[in-house]
């Protein structure tokens, strides 16, 4: 056991100090701590058979590459890069300020929206607040947006991204747990709606105490509304054919991917926003991203292995069994630790950190790992907006180069508190995200 | 845009590592294209058709290998992978250096001696006839073009990605999720 | 303990690999030993078909997987797979292990490996969601298959064949992405089948089954005193063989009550039915295949099968 926890130790040191890449730091912690378990010391370097360690770790490499539920890792990150590329965002955004942009705050409410809409068709968290950025800041500063909300607002509605489907987060917490896929994409649909809406509750919270923060813009008539509906029909066709076809056999879920990355193309070459060269740019823009993941989910793997071989999920069932704490307890437990790590980690290394470790306990509670799922990627988007780490955060300031950190970390206050009630909500009622698993998949 | 112009403006490396960097990017392209076509084929052969084109899940296992390990080399001496840099701005530019460095030794070393069993796998695995389900590919190929991508990937790294954190080129690309 | 054994698992809990074979094993094993050895059952997350390297590389010291998932390095065992073959799991696995002893012990087939057990599941049948009364209802429907012998027979069926592993089976089924599944009836209950078919269509043999081996590390064997080394292989064997495949082979009549108390439709094919004997002409053959599979090994074929079917029919009796 001690083992373990030292472990963790070296790799919390070598994340956090040595700065190591995630992905090695977890392999070589778990390579070598399974070969002290394979009883390696000081006093056999040189003679210990390396062969298991090694073999455990090659398994992994040659393994994961060729994992065909992996697929969809790459094919949904183009999706969502070919979506973007083909200015569909910009589309969302107009439709939605039609709607909204009237209202005080509207234009931040028309932002938390169009993010909703982004995050339909994009896997990734970071890729929907960068590109939203981009088209919603704009009018906002136009009309005289307070930076704090306007930035806010995307950083906030941006997080959407890995909870409504598709989401490539979901997808490695389903691979890591052995879930549904399936399942767990449905799981996500209500809380992200929940979650679009206690933003726009967040939004009214600030400009009631602050009016001048979210001033009203342009009403739209009638005609204007529909021909801005009009144009998003990309997304929409786009979100019902992925989804759709999943719900109604088509095709599975992996297979979703490849087709929504196709409906894609075919949708940005019809409307001649695709060029060869940006084709290519897209796709190996993509490819790059995707390899980085799969470095670090093999690494995740290789970590997991060592945990296990080491006991640790039993020792943690035993614990808890022991101190007879209730399964309530422990998973308040769970969530005050990632909260606190959220403060540090960004959202992958956090689940894949984490996940291996409580994934067994929660199950033998008698929880549902599709409930939990959804429960981890809430937190995991709350990570994203607290500081002093917040990915989310650092990707706009980094996008809008006149917009301090502290500003945006200072604005997202009350979304960020309407994240934790959205929590609360998920973890307290389950049917929020089990109803719609359960009403589609279970006869 | 000319071509020689794109590439000079996408692959800053020097010469070789250019030249490595363009060609294993545009077989991962490549290979992440016929990813895509192959499952759009597959499904509306499937459908429309009642033909699946047979193979098509192992293509697709070994599209996948060959898109990630394509993509190895590059991603790692442009110091892509994921890193927490909270300590930066605390540690000095100094420090950040030497430390670039020692995870330069740790990756590279990781790739390489694991490359040597990955390697020993797949020749065992060539030795004992082992093939796929369908196409009956022998399976220690791939596992052989893993091994070698991985010792390109450490030889790189060690020299290409070690210059540039010297350099203090080192900001990492950051994606996240 | 002096020893510790680490066993790679795979399955979900409920399959009676885990919650009959290992344990049963684990307890023989303590017992025998008198307590000298201990097993630990961990599961294994990774892909099954690298358990036979994780074994062999001493990763884990014993571990299970299907034959067929590294096609073209375990051949022989195929033997059982041929469709029609046997009559119960049970049976099959007895037949299977003698066979090897007898005849393929010699090829080294599991060179690198202890092999402690073979053993195969219960006769596959057809799970469908359509009625099945001819071989023609079958052309042109979407079936998922595993692999191994039984690729052979769907493409003699002219089925479309989709090919997943055999957990993916419920939601493909679900999702009409297939039309029905090659398993035995016992995923009617394990994989949740019951569910998602309307048909079972059981033949009197069956249409194939899947062979399994159940390895151990050799130098954890070796390492182990010759006292100890002997008590395991007293619990191994034909013993284990038979205990695994009387395990698997009673999951089956849990799934066809299962299939019954969801509504499925059961049919219980005779010989004499033509459609019977319309699969059975279909089949004609894919024994030649086998052999000619194994041509590359040092192994008489003819005569092993021979060996095997009488074994089969001796052990029915
Ligand atoms: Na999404
Ligand atoms: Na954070």
């Amino acid at each position: 056991m001690s083992v373990v926890l030292i472990g963790f130790a070296v790799l919390l040191f070598l994340i956090l100090v040595i700065r190591m890449p995630i992905a090695f730091a977890m392999g070589v912690v778990g390579f070598l701590g399974f070969a002290i378990l394979q009883g390696l010391s000081f006093d056999n370097v040189l003679s210990f058979r390396w062969t298991a360690a090694l073999t455990l770790a090659s398994n992994r490499v040659i393994g994961t590459v060729q994992d065909y539920n992996l697929s969809v890792i790459p094919l949904f990150i183009l999706m969502g890069n070919l979506v973007t590329r083909s200015g569909l965002s910009q589309e969302l955004y107009n439709a939605s300020y039609a709607f909204l942009g009237h209202r005080k705050g509207g234009l931040a409410m028309s932002t938390v929206l169009a993010c909703g809409g982004f995050s339909a068709i994009c896997g990734s968290s970071l890729a929907t607040s960068a590109t939203m950025a981009k088209v919603s800041m704009p009018p906002m500063r136009k009309f005289g947006y307070a930076d704090s909300l306007a930035t806010a607002s995307i950083a906030a509605g941006g997080t959407l991204g890995i909870l409504i489907p598709p989401s490539v987060i979901l997808v490695i917490y389903g691979l890591l747990t052995q879930t549904s896929i399936r399942e767990l994409f449905a799981a996500g649909f209500i809380p992200g709606m929940l979650g679009i809406f206690l933003y726009m509750c967040a939004v009214r919270f600030v400009v009631w105490r602050n009016p001048a923060a979210g001033p009203a813009g342009e009403r739209m008539g009638f005609k204007e509304r529909m021909a801005a509906l009009k144009s998003i029909w990309g997304v929409l066709l786009l979100f019902t054919i992925v989804m759709g076809g999943i719900y109604l056999g088509v095709f599975t879920p992996t297979e979703a991917a490849g087709i929504g990355a196709g409906g894609a193309l075919i949708i940005g070459l019809s409307r001649r926003s695709l060029s060869f060269g940006g084709i290519l740019e897209t796709l190996v823009d993509t490819a790059r991203t995707s390899g980085m993941l799969f470095c670090v989910v093999i690494g995740a793997f290789i970590f997991s292995d060592f945990i296990t071989r080491a006991g640790l999920p039993d020792t943690l069932l035993n614990l808890v069994t022991a101190l007879e704490l209730s399964p309530m307890l422990v998973i308040m437990v769970i969530l005050v630790i990632y909260v606190l790590l959220g403060m540090v980690f960004e959202s992958l290394s956090m689940l894949l950190l984490t996940v291996p470790v409580f994934y067994p306990l929660v199950s033998s509670l008698g929880f549902d790992l599709v409930w939990f799922g959804i429960v981890v990627v809430v937190v995991t988007e709350i990570s994203l907006i607290t500081p002093p780490v917040g990915m989310n955060v650092f990707v706009l300031s980094a996008v809008l180069k006149d917009v301090k950190a502290g500003t945006i970390f200072k604005g997202v206050t009350p979304f960020w508190c309407a994240d934790i009630v959205r929590l609360f909500i998920i973890v307290f009622i389950v049917p929020v995200s089990m109803f719609l698993p359960q009403f589609l998949y279970d006869q | 845009m000319s071509i020689k112009g794109w590439i000079e403006k996408h692959y800053p490396e020097p010469n070789i590592y250019r030249w490595i960097g363009v060609v294993l990017e545009v077989v991962s392209a490549t290979v992440l294209f016929s990813l895509m076509a192959l499952t759009c084929v597959d499904v509306v052969g499937r459908y429309l058709f009642n033909n699946s084109i047979n193979g098509a899940f192992e293509l697709t296992q070994m599209g996948l290998a060959i898109m990630v390990f394509a993509q190895m080399p590059l991603i790692t001496w442009r110091g892509s992978h994921v890193v927490v840099d909270l300590l930066d701005h605390v540690l000095g530019n100094r420090i950040v250096k030497v430390l670039g460095i020692f995870s330069v030794f740790i990756v590279s070393s990781s790739f390489y001696f694991l490359a040597i069993r990955i390697y020993e796998l797949a020749e065992r695995s060539l030795r004992r006839g082992e093939v796929s389900e369908y196409l009956k590919i022998p399976t220690g190929y791939l596992t052989e073009y893993i091994a070698i991508m991985s010792w390109v990937t450490a030889a790189c790294m060690l020299t290409y990605g070690a210059y540039r954190v010297l350099k203090g080129n080192n900001e990492s690309q950051q994606f996240g999720e | 303990a002096e020893t510790t054994l680490h066993v790679a698992t795979w399955l979900p809990p409920t399959s009676s690999q885990n919650s009959i074979v290992w344990p049963t094993w684990k307890q023989w094993v303590e017992k025998a030993t008198e307590g000298r050895v201990e097993v630990v059952i961990e599961n294994y997350t990774g892909d099954p078909k690298t358990i036979f390297d994780a074994v062999e590389d001493g990763v884990y010291d014993v571990g299970f997987s299907v034959n067929a998932y590294l096609p073209g390095r375990f051949k022989l065992a195929s033997v059982a797979e041929i469709p029609g073959e046997i009559t119960d799991a049970e049976v099959g696995s007895v037949a299977l292990w003698h066979t090897y002893e007898k005849f393929f012990k010699a090829d080294q087939e599991f060179r690198g490996l202890e092999l402690l057990a073979l053993f195969v599941h219960g006769p596959g049948q057809l799970n469908t969601n359509f009625p099945v009364k001819s071989l023609d209802d079958l052309k042109g429907k979407k079936m998922r298959i595993g692999g191994g012998l039984v690729n052979t027979l769907a493409e003699r069926l002219e089925v479309t064949p989709v090919s997943a592993p055999a957990p993916k089976s419920y939601e493909m089924m679900q999702q009409g992405v297939v039309d029905g599944t090659f398993l035995p009836t016992s995923q009617q209950k394990t994989l949740r089948l019951s569910e998602v078919t309307t048909d079972l269509t059981l033949f009197p043999k069956g249409l194939y089954t899947t062979a399994f081996s159940i390895v151990m590390n050799p130098d954890t064997l070796e390492s182990l005193s010759k006292k100890d080394r002997d008590a395991i292989m007293s619990v191994s064997g034909e013993k284990l063989s038979r205990l695994a495949g009387a395990a698997w082979g009673k999951e089956d009549q849990d799934g066809i009550l299962e299939a019954k108390a969801n509504g499925v439709k059961v049919i219980y094919l005779s010989e004499d039915d033509a459609i019977v004997k319309a699969m059975e002409k279909l089949e004609e053959g894919i024994d030649k295949a086998w052999i000619d599979s194994v041509s590359d090994r040092k192994v008489d074929a003819k005569a092993a099968l021979a060996y095997f079917r009488k074994n089969v029919s001796e052990l029915s009796q």
